[in-house]
Order: structure tokens, then C-alpha cells, then sequence
């Protein structure tokens, strides 16, 4: 039987965010697309699952970049424009952070944001806004410089901020403000989600992070993530995309410097003019290029060059009291002993104690996601894959339960109440559950780590001669805007551009 | 604006491009390949897997014991006592996968000379496949089989320590498994299991269990809190006057007469006894959390559920299955849910726990209607939006257009 068509524009290889952002894009402008993803449904760790008749959120706490309806960010707005139209609900806080000597929840908005830190800290208010307005201006300067690249001369003129900022830590340019220590902790929590100790993270992704998280809040769809992702999936075969699940690719086909197709694991050889890969340069470059003789030496000291970043652990509960009578009263709860991001950096290279704590009670931003009478309450660590390479396969379980297991501990004594009495269902998600259901090299989930050798501005500026075998192009959160759920669709959308433009290049030539 | 001086502010951009070309440029050029996370992973879960028969032993009258091992005789997957293996079977023209729970311990998979055992009834409720696995099946033959899945398990940072296990036929081997690794002191239970039967020749796996029991020891004998107890508790429901133990079905006074002051029920058995055993607990006011049935398996009677639409029930459909850009039509019966009309036609579907639960079959229902059994309704929200079904608990009641995963 013939299950696939003799050729197609684009073969996809990876249904999560990225992919689908790529082939909705691509379909968009009448390309004949194909999506190859390994497991049975889309979104990678986009996605929820049932546990006692209870559907689960598997991994987003908040979506970045969506914006208002009336006022989307370039997330939303793309969304919107693809035709996929996600019933979103907002997040009401930005957290609650529960760090030495102080228990505060901040909220979006710039001026009350910095408002609540000032009544934290007194007399700090003026220079905390006039950070977090740097941070916007830095933010607004990348969302235009992305679509209107310019010379470096009117660069400096038109975005002197991001101009003067590029070039620095995020400690660099804050120690600048000459803020007392508790308001820098207070602005920090958000840290995890791009995975860099202020010392190493560029201030140009310090800025977007906050500018986007703080500046406009963060949203969640309603029927979890999985939401999200199955209307792309469902928009892009509308738009004539063709996806086929449980389908894995073991080899991308080159010839002369060139991709021309794939080979999937029960042995179908797919032509394409064009591959996008969601699967990580590591996975690529190591062992699914056919024939390995077309690796360039560039890939491999690239691959080696770079650091990967994060992956994930989360222990996600369902429990049997509303979140009230168990003392949780926050949507999203940071928890550190320090708030050293380079010391906790350090923490998380091995197996715990973990000293930097994420929590979501998913209930306060939808309050029916679980039926009366429960709550939803999940803690995350993302340590560094470093550590967990170590862990063996008959070693894994207890390893698993004694991390878990910490981390119960440690959120009963914060609450006082002892969360164990209360769990109706648990899951405990590691890196190798991550590996196993999205195939994610070492289970990382942030790409490569964001730091001052591997700048996004330098990514940027280099990344048309990062692409070395013509006509592959990859996406996810190894690409080039690196970690979170809103960042794929934007590794997406540039990868699918590249594509485009490249296919316009030829046929200007032709003409 | 300025962060340290004008120069330095404005060469920010080159500077870290150099940076980033000055660290490829001095990178190794020998590409490291490893990736431990993702071999544990594979470890854990490497998918479908070749299996060979060593042995098959009579595990009472009417039931028997399969081992499987690896052909190479490499450890199998680590699992949890309680999980399942789907096996894979060609069976004329059609290809069909059933879920087993595995009756031998998690230790055995991974020791010197590691397998995991299936015990299986001869002819109880889905008698075709039962009859095959029971008659057909020889030592030396090769078969496929995926492992291991399911959530039916004892997790410490949920359940209590003591166990007390319903177990009804052939519905023991979870807790067989248990116990075993129990008295392998890989597991630090106290598991007492009420064990209900029909007659004393019935009782699966008796010896083997009893044997564990001894090997376990009961519950504070060793005054050690870091091992954990197994005792057996036979229920029998048939008249059989020699009998010396407990009598009668597993009753709300039998559950309370062997429960500690904090228990979790484990609940594996037959269909019959699932709709009984839910009664009796709910006159004992056990939190739910102290609950956990094993998935309900293929419904016996699909026309028995409430909604069942019966003016179709003697139909059968035309079934076109979409698989890539291929089409082909089958026929499918009302009664039968899609994954046995697509396993009856020799088309391959992925299932596991064939109860709606794992999702591993899911579905999408392009055009036409079907019924979806309400005990094995285990979608996802977005899911049921957009019309997908699990299709082993879908029944079509129209000709229907279904798209499914290229086998």
C-alpha cells in the first residue's frame, strides 16, 4: 500500500510547537507539507494526560507572548492569524515568591509590579521601573529588529538600549541600577525559565522574559495544553498539511551537501525538497545524516561548542481538599533558599537536594480543571542534564521516588500540611520521561544553554552560515530563540522563513 | 544611556558573535554521541520487543503459566508489580494484542537469568484468543510483545503500607507478582489478598502462592519495618463442604474483618465483580484515594451500557480506514469495537490496556458516529472536540471514516 505521496515541499520531523508552527506557516503559502511525529498525538511535552478519569497537564505553567485578544504579542497574533483559535484564560499573577526573608505575590503590570516590590522594599520603586522599562525597550527593540533587520549605524540609533545592552550579563547591567539585594531577588524568580545564573544570562533574553512575562502576563488554555497543540495539528491538516503519527525518523537523507528526504523507522524513504528538524543537531549530526560522510566537521565542533541546557522533574499531584483548606492560595509559587541564580545554577547540575522550587496550582487559573473538592498541584525542578546522565537504569525508580520525595517534603513543610495525606493521583516526570515520549536528546527540554558565548544576538548574526546542509533547517528549542512554549512557535516560523526565502531566492535567479 | 563606557556599550554585538565563533572554533572536532538519559529511557521502554517461550506449567486446573524470555537471554524491561505486556498474535488473517499482567516479580526480569510470566485462563470471556494462548502456544515458539504499561501499581508516595488486594480468577496475577517481590524484600508491603474462587481446583497459581507466603513471612514476625509481609486469605463462593476457610463472596464484613486502620484496596478481577466490590466499599467509607480498580477491560456486552443505541445492534458497517493517502473499506459490527473490526481484517493497531484507559489506540473519526463505552471513556477533553475516540471502547453505529496511525 502507498502511504505517502511521491514528493513533498517539506518534510516535518516532529509534531510538538515548532513543527506545527513551521507546517502551519508553510501550508499558509501553498506548500505541500508532511509531519512525521513519533508518538500517537501532537505537542510533545505540549500536552496533557488522564490519571483516574482526571485529565493532566503534562509541562506549560504559562504561555508567553499571547497577549490580550484586543492586543496580541506575536504569539497570539500568529495563532490568530493561522486560524487557530485557542480558548485562552489568563493567569492571574505573575508568582508568589517565597524566598529567605520575604513571602510576596507580584502581579503583571509594570508600574504595580514594581509598585508591590517597592512596598517590599521601600524607595526602590523608581529604579525598579526604570529597569523593567529598559527590559521593554530592549523587548520591543528585538520583536521589530526580527521582522526589519538594519545597519549597525541606525541600529544605534533607532535602539540604542538593545544596541548598549547586547554585550552584557544580566548581573552586568543590573548591578548598574545599584539595587538593595532583596529587590534584585524579587525580579529573579523568573530566572528557571530561561536556565542561565544572572552571570552567564545575556540581558537582551533577561529583558524579554520580562518585559513579555511581566509587562502583559501569561496565559493558559482550558482545555490544558494539549488544547493548544491538537488545534494546530487540526488547523494544519485543514490548510492540506499531511501528519502522520507514530511514525520516527531515523535518517534524513543528503546527497552533495544537500537534504533530499527521510527514512522513517519501518523503512519508508520520503523525498522532499526541504527537512525541518525538531530533532536536536546532537541527535542529528551523531547518527541520522545518511551517509554519516556528509556531517560537516563545522556541525560536529558547533554540536560540541554548545551547552545543553535544562530538562525537566515535576511531581504532579491531584489532591483530594480544595487548594484553600490545604494552605495554597497561589496560582504559581517560586521557592528558594537563596536567590543566587549562579548558586542555584550550580544546585542543579546534580540529583538534589534541589533548592530552587517551582509550583503551580493550576486550579487558580482554571478553577474546573479538576472536579469539585480537588486541586491540581504540581512542583517542578529543571536541573541540568549533567547529573542524570549518571543514573542507571536499575537505579532510576529509587532515584526518582527520593527526588519526588524532597520536593513533597519540603512544599508539606512550607504549607503545613502534609501533602501525602492528600494525593489522590501522582505522576512523577523525570528527564527520562521526557526522552522516552519526545525522544529529546538526554531528555533536555531548553536547547542549549543562553549565555555570553552563546549569545541569541550572536545566533542571530551567524545563523544563515550555521546552516550546513542545504535545505535543513531545525526547529525547537535547540534552534535559535531557544526554551519555552511561545519561543517554538518563533523557531518555527524561522525555520518555515528560511525555507520561503530560500525558495524565493531561486526563483528570482530563475527570472 | 550608558552601562560602562561608550566603546565597550556599542561593540556589544561583535563582541559576543566572536565569542560564540571563537568557542565553535575551538571545540572539538570528534562529535560526542552519548545519550545516557535517552539509553535509560530505551531501557525502561524499547517498544516492541522478540520474546521466545522457555516454559509453560499448569498454574491450577484450568489456567496455565507462559514464561518469555528474551532470545538473546538479556534482562527484559524493569517494571512495576501490577503492570501489564502486550503480546502480539497472527492468527490466520488476523493480527490482534492483548494486555496480560505479568505474574512473575520485577526482580526476575532483571536477574542472572531474567523473564516475566503470563498466567492465563483456558476459555473465560474472550475464549478465542484465551483457547489459542492456551492450546497453541508451544516452548520454542517466538512471539512479539511490548512491555511494560498500565498504572495499576503499589506507589509509595501514595498508597499505604498495608495492601489488601480483591483479587477475583484469574485477576491474581497483578498481586502474584506483588508478592513475590515482596518476599524478594524488593518491596516493602503489607499485602493481605482475599481471593475469591468458585471451587479449590479453581484457585490460580495456590502453590506458588503459598510458597511465597511462607518465603515472606507475616506481617511483624521479623520485627523488621523495612520488609514487608504477604498473607493469602481463599474466598470460596462454591459449595464445597471440606472447605475450611472463608466462604461467600468478598462481602463489606469480609473486607473490614482483614483491613488495617489505613488500607488501600487494590481491585483486579472480573467484570461482575468490579459492579459488586464498588457497592461493598462504598458501606465502608474508605477515602478515594484509597481505591484503585484495575482497568475494566474489553466490555463483555456493549449493548448492556446505558445509551447503548440497540436498534443497531445487529448491523454491521462499512468501515473505510484512512492510513496515509490509502483507503480501504472493512466491515464492522456493531457489537465489536473498532480495533477488533481493524484486527479481524489484518490491519495493525497499537493497543495496550484495551480499556479505553491508555490512549494508545487513539483515533481519529473522520466521518459516521460510533458509541463510546461510558466505562472506558478515558479521552482527553480536546480529544472528544475534535472527534477522536480510543478504538478499542468505540463501537460504530454508522459507516464510519476513521484515520489511524500507517502499522
Amino acid at each position: 500500500m502507498k502511504y505517502y505521496k511521491d514528493h513533498y515541499d517539506v518534510i516535518v520531523i516532529g509534531g510538538a510547537l515548532a513543527g506545527l508552527s513551521s507546517a502551519l506557516m508553510l501550508a499558509d503559502k501553498g506548500l505541500d507539507v508532511l509531519v512525521l511525529e513519533r508518538h500517537n498525538l501532537p505537542g510533545g511535552i505540549a500536552t496533557s494526560f488522564v490519571r483516574g478519569g482526571i485529565e493532566i497537564e503534562a509541562a506549560l505553567h504559562e504561555m508567553m507572548s499571547i497577549g490580550p485578544k484586543e492586543n496580541r504579542l506575536k504569539v497570539g497574533k500568529f495563532l490568530d492569524d493561522m486560524g487557530v483559535d485557542i480558548d485562552w484564560l489568563q493567569v492571574p499573577e505573575a508568582y508568589h515568591a517565597s524566598l529567605p526573608g520575604v513571602e510576596v505575590t507580584l502581579h503583571p503590570g509594570l508600574e504595580r509590579f514594581s509598585r508591590e516590590v517597592d512596598a517590599q522594599v521601600p524607595g526602590t520603586y523608581e529604579k525598579v521601573l526604570k529597569l523593567l522599562q529598559l527590559c521593554n525597550t530592549v523587548f520591543n527593540s528585538v520583536n521589530e529588529l526580527s521582522i526589519h533587520p538594519m545597519s549597525k549605524p541606525q541600529m544605534l540609533l533607532k535602539h540604542e538600549a538593545f544596541v548598549k545592552t547586547a554585550g552584557y550579563s544580566t548581573k552586568e547591567v543590573i548591578d548598574t541600577f545599584d539595587l538593595p539585594q532583596k529587590a534584585v531577588d524579587l525580579l529573579a524568580p523568573y530566572w528557571i525559565y530561561v536556565g542561565s545564573g544572572f552571570s552567564e544570562l545575556p540581558f537582551t533574553i533577561f529583558s524579554v522574559l520580562m518585559a513579555d512575562y511581566i509587562g502583559y502576563g501569561s496565559m493558559i488554555p482550558r482545555k490544558l495544553s494539549h488544547e493548544m497543540s491538537l488545534k494546530m495539528a487540526e488547523r494544519a491538516e485543514a490548510m492540506g498539511v499531511q501528519i502522520e503519527y507514530r511514525q520516527q525518523v531515523d535518517k534524513i537523507l543528503v546527497k552533495n551537501g544537500k537534504a533530499y528526504g527521510v527514512r522513517t523507522a519501518r523503512g519508508d524513504v520520503i523525498r522532499s525538497d526541504y527537512v525541518i528538524s525538531s530533532a536536536y543537531p546532537n541527535a542529528v549530526y551523531s547518527h541520522m545524516i545518511e551517509p554519516a560522510r556528509e556531517v560537516p566537521e563545522k556541525a560536529t565542533k558547533m554540536v560540541n561548542a554548545r551547552r545543553l541546557s535544562l530538562t525537566a522533574f515535576s511531581v504532579i499531584m491531584i489532591l483530594d481538599r480544595p487548594a484553600q483548606e490545604l494552605n495554597i492560595h497561589d496560582y504559581s509559587i517560586f521557592r528558594g533558599d537563596t536567590m543566587d541564580t549562579d548558586v542555584l545554577y550550580e544546585n542543579l547540575a546534580g540529583l538534589g537536594p534541589y533548592r530552587y522550587l517551582t509550583c503551580i496550582c493550576h486550579n487558580y487559573g482554571n478553577p474546573d480543571v479538576t472536579p469539585e473538592g480537588t486541586c491540581s498541584f504540581s512542583i517542578t525542578v529543571l536541573p541540568r542534564v549533567d547529573g542524570w546522565k549518571s543514573v542507571s537504569a536499575d537505579d532510576y525508580d529509587r532515584v526518582k521516588h527520593e527526588v519526588a520525595k524532597q520536593l513533597i517534603d519540603d512544599m508539606s513543610a512550607y504549607f503545613g500540611v502534609n501533602l501525602l495525606d492528600h494525593v489522590l493521583e501522582i505522576v512523577i516526570e523525570t528527564p527520562m520521561t521526557v526522552a522516552h515520549y519526545t525522544k529529546a536528546w538526554n531528555g533536555c527540554i531548553y536547547g542549549y544553554a543562553h549565555t555570553m558565548q552563546d549569545h541569541i544576538i550572536a545566533r542571530l548574526q551567524t545563523g544563515n552560515e550555521e546552516r550546513l546542509i542545504q535545505g535543513l533547517e531545525f526547529a525547537g528549542a535547540h534552534a535559535i530563540s531557544g526554551d519555552g512554549m511561545g519561543p517554538q512557535v518563533t523557531n518555527g516560523r524561522k525555520a518555515a522563513k528560511n525555507i520561503l526565502d530560500d525558495i524565493a531566492a531561486k526563483e528570482a535567479a530563475k527570472k | 544611556m550608558k552601562i560602562k563606557n561608550f566603546l565597550k556599550d556599542v561593540g556589544g554585538a561583535s563582541r559576543v558573535t566572536k565569542a560564540r565563533l571563537d568557542a565553535f572554533a575551538n571545540a572539538s572536532p570528534s562529535l560526542e554521541t552519548v545519550d545516557p538519559i535517552g539509553d535509560v529511557a530505551r531501557e525502561w521502554h524499547p517498544g516492541r520487543i522478540e520474546l521466545v517461550i522457555t516454559d509453560i506449567r499448569d498454574a491450577c486446573r484450568t489456567a496455565k503459566t507462559i514464561r518469555l524470555e528474551r532470545p538473546d537471554g538479556k534482562k527484559l524491561p524493569p517494571f512495576y508489580a501490577g503492570q501489564y505486556i502486550v503480546l502480539d498474535f497472527e492468527i490466520g488473517q488476523s493480527r490482534i494484542s492483548r494486555p496480560y499482567s505479568i505474574s512473575s516479580a520485577p526482580y526476575e526480569a532483571r536477574g542472572e537469568h531474567p523473564f516475566v510470566e503470563i498466567t492465563v485462563r483456558r476459555s473465560k470471556g474472550d475464549g478465542f484468543i484465551c483457547d489459542y494462548v492456551n492450546s497453541e502456544l508451544k516452548v520454542g515458539d517466538h512471539l512479539t510483545g511490548t512491555l511494560a504499561c498500565g498504572q495499576f501499581y503499589y506507589e509509595p508516595l501514595r498508597d499505604a503500607r498495608n495492601v489488601v488486594a480483591l483479587a477475583g480468577g484469574v485477576g491474581i496475577t497483578p498481586f502474584a507478582s506483588m508478592a513475590k517481590e515482596i518476599a524478594a524484600g524488593k518491596l516493602n508491603v503489607d499485602l493481605t489478598i482475599l481471593y475469591g474462587s468458585v471451587s479449590s481446583d479453581d484457585i490460580v497459581l495456590k502453590d506458588e502462592l503459598e510458597r511465597v507466603c511462607e518465603e515472606a513471612g507475616v506481617k511483624n514476625a521479623s520485627g523488621d519495618e523495612g520488609k514487608g509481609s504477604v498473607r493469602i486469605v481463599h474466598v470460596l463462593s462454591g459449595d464445597e463442604p471440606d472447605w475450611k476457610g472463608e466462604r461467600g463472596f468478598l462481602s463489606a464484613e469480609l473486607i473490614r474483618k482483614y483491613s488495617a486502620e489505613d488500607t488501600t484496596y487494590f481491585i483486579c478481577g472480573p467484570q461482575v465483580m468490579y459492579t459488586f466490590l464498588r457497592r461493598e466499599l462504598q458501606k465502608l467509607d474508605i477515602p478515594k484515594r484509597r481505591v484503585r480498580f484495575e482497568v475494566f477491560g474489553q466490555a463483555k456486552d456493549i449493548t448492556a451500557f446505558p445509551g447503548y443505541p440497540m436498534e443497531v445492534k445487529d448491523k454491521t458497517f462499512r468501515l473505510t480506514v484512512v492510513q496515509g493517502i490509502a483507503r480501504q473499506e472493512i466491515p464492522a459490527k456493531a457489537t465489536e469495537s473498532l480495533v477488533v473490526a481493524l484486527e479481524r481484517a489484518g490491519i495493525r493497531i497499537e493497543t495496550g490496556c484495551r480499556s479505553g484507559e491508555c490512549g494508545f489506540c487513539r483515533t481519529k473519526v473522520l466521518s459516521g458516529s460510533c458509541y463510546v463505552c461510558p466505562e472506558n471513556d478515558g479521552r482527553r477533553e480536546a480529544d472528544k472536540d475534535f472527534g477522536y475516540v480510543h478504538a478499542c471502547a468505540a463501537y460504530p453505529t454508522s459507516d464510519m471514516t476513521i484515520k489511524i496511525p500507517i502499522s
